[in-house]
């Protein structure tokens, strides 16, 4: 059985689409990294999920039940740390916990979870005068409260640094290892990398890309990226650049050309534009990452109509 | 049974806001100058045959009548509307529970942080009070709380509710003020209003009865008429008068008048402001997006 079954979901504020007819499915026992550009439509697809908002059109289904009729039920079953919520400041991270144990009705130590995410000394402090690395602990703690089945994490490493990130990872990881399905959203590509075992790039509420780190890697050009910079940039000359041999796709990123190179040597393609298109005055050499994967899926579209 | 903890978190939450101790604190100064002026002074507060404790207690029904729907105001004007717009929702949302358990514990929590706050200030008035008078009537006394804690109730039912038909904090506050100036302050108009149209643009010499009823419409309005109806000999001892409350017909002849003019129609009126608010509100909150 599917963890998580989107099918034909779209919807729409007003006139703005946020979700357009997306269909997508996360398997039990997956890490699964849900990515996008801020404003794609990841936590409206989260919030549909979760029941904070209902859907134009189609159906969301989580771990065998509606996410619409049978919301009770399915957040029995999963930990949530959702996007823009705000803690009540004048409780404490303690009484955050207590009262979530109270709803889920699930006997646990509220100590021993906020030792798990490294608050514990915090404890009877009012959340309000917690940071923002705090707080987001605070509601990571709060999700793993009853040992959830699914646990939906929307931009879990905000307001992180780095060592916070990477305990984040670690719980997400030993989460997983428990059993544990879990979806989460970033838009910082090494993130999702670094701990999912599928990946779906989603961009102007629309799916792009869906596959496994290795699939994308895959899919990636195999060779290397050149960002020349040019005495002079047009559509003509962007033309001209993709003519030549050994040369894969050429587009224009941040006033420089941006050109793959594949099966031919660097030096050849550089001398080449430099001879017989435009006069290089620089140029550096980027190895095909995901990072580089994830701009061209979402930045594409911008490209050709600049 | 989630209602319940929310209500409970909801609670322990509220009691820690200073504007709802500024609010009791207020609360008790007023009821125990109020039931000091009214006790040495009594001619001042139309009782001029010297102060009794149902006249202390009819006093003090005019003061509550104001000061609930203010504090009720206060206490809830952000109950939903505020959580939706900080984001603080989501982890009630998130949580195994429905929007009709979290909409009904934030009811009962604030019309719990209404009543307890009301209550205290209450019984420190009537106690100052029935000390400076020497003497204290238990049962009215108890009734005149107890009607007051559920009026408070209501109130706090009617201000959740209008907080739950928006996610803005800016428009649940203008339709908390809204209700207040319409049903409170100008409300004496309406009847009048509603009878000049009636009429065919003109006032007849005689008021018809069922205008009482109308003017029994404002849940403050029809507070007093519930205490009325259920403190009778007292409300005759102090002479009490709708008057007081904003009503502008009489009403001590009531003897051979349909149910809708004697006071009891208050206790119905307060019945309907307890369901409709709520059924109004827990509509547009269940159909809303967060």
């Amino acid at each position: 059985m599917a963890a998580i079954k989107i099918e034909g979901l779209t919807k729409r504020f007003d006139d703005v689409v946020a979700v357009d007819d997306l269909d997508l499915e996360i398997k039990e026992g997956e890490i699964f990294g849900f990515l996008g550009p801020n404003g794609a439509g990841k936590s409206t697809t989260i919030d549909i999920l979760l029941d904070f908002i209902r859907p134009t059109e189609g159906t969301v289904t989580v771990l065998g039940h509606d996410a619409q009729s049978e919301g009770e039920t399915v957040r029995r079953r999963i930990g949530v740390l959702p996007d823009a919520y705000h803690v009540y400041d004048r409780l404490t991270g303690r009484q955050h916990l207590e009262f979530v144990l109270e709803m889920k009705e699930v006997e646990q130590d509220p100590m021993a979870l906020l030792e798990r995410v490294r608050i514990a000394d915090a404890a009877d402090r009012k959340a309000g005068g917690y940071s923002k690395g705090m707080r987001q602990r605070l509601v990571l703690a709060m999700a793993l409260v009853g040992d959830p089945d699914l646990l939906v994490l929307d931009e879990p490493s905000t307001g992180l640094d780095p060592n916070g990130a990477r305990e984040m990872r670690e719980i997400i990881r030993e989460e997983n290892a428990r059993g544990t399905t879990v979806f989460f959203s970033s838009h910082v590509m090494e993130q999702v990398e670094a701990v999912c075992d599928r990946v779906a790039i989603i961009d102007r509420g629309q799916l792009v890309a869906v596959d496994t780190i290795d699939g994308l890697r895959n899919a990636t050009e195999t060779g290397e990226t050149l960002y020349i910079y040019v005495t002079d940039l047009s559509d003509e000359i962007v033309e001209q650049v993709s003519e030549i041999d050994g040369v894969g796709n050429v587009s224009v990123h941040d006033g420089r050309l941006r050109v793959t190179v594949d099966g031919v040597s660097k030096f050849a393609v550089l001398h080449a534009i430099d001879a017989d298109v435009v006069s290089i005055q620089d140029f550096s050499v980027v190895e095909s990452s995901l990072e580089d994967l994830f701009v061209r899926y979402t930045t594409d579209e911008q490209e050709v109509e600049a | 049974m989630t209602w319940f903890t929310v209500a409970k978190k909801d609670f322990r939450d509220a009691v820690q806001s200073r504007a709802l101790w500024a609010l009791v604190t207020v609360f008790v100064l007023f009821s125990v100058i109020s039931a000091y002026a009214y006790v040495e002074v009594p001619e001042m507060f139309g009782a001029p045959a010297g102060a009794t404790f149902g006249g202390l207690i009819f006093f003090l029904v005019g003061v509550t009548g104001l000061f609930v729907p203010l504090a009720a105001i206060v206490v809830c004007y952000k109950s939903l509307a505020g959580e939706r717009e900080l984001g603080s929702i989501k982890l009630l949302l998130s949580l195994p529970t429905t929007r009709l358990n979290v909409y009904v514990g934030k009811v009962v929590g604030r019309a719990a942080v209404l009543a307890f706050g009301l209550g205290v200030g209450l019984s420190i008035g009537l106690g100052v009070g029935s000390v400076l008078l020497g003497a204290i009537d238990v049962l009215s006394m108890l009734i005149f709380v107890l009607v007051t804690m559920a009026f408070a109730a209501i109130y706090a039912g009617i201000m959740v509710g209008l907080s739950a038909t928006t996610g803005s904090t800016s428009r649940a506050t203008t339709l908390a003020l809204g209700f207040f100036v319409i049903f409170e302050l100008f409300w004496d108009v309406v009847p009048m209003g509603i009878l000049y149209v009636v009429e065919g643009f003109t006032l007849p010499a005689e008021l018809p009865d069922w205008i009482y009823l109308v003017t029994q419409i404002p849940p403050s309005a029809a507070y007093f008429s519930a205490i009325l109806a259920l403190l009778p000999d007292l409300a005759d001892a102090a002479n009490a008068d709708p008057a007081q409350a904003g009503a502008d017909v009489g009403t001590s002849s009531v003897a051979a008048d349909p149910f809708y003019l004697s006071p009891e129609v208050g206790i119905l009126i307060l019945g309907l402001w307890l369901i409709i608010p709520f059924a109004v509100g827990y509509y547009r909150f269940n159909k809303s997006d967060m």
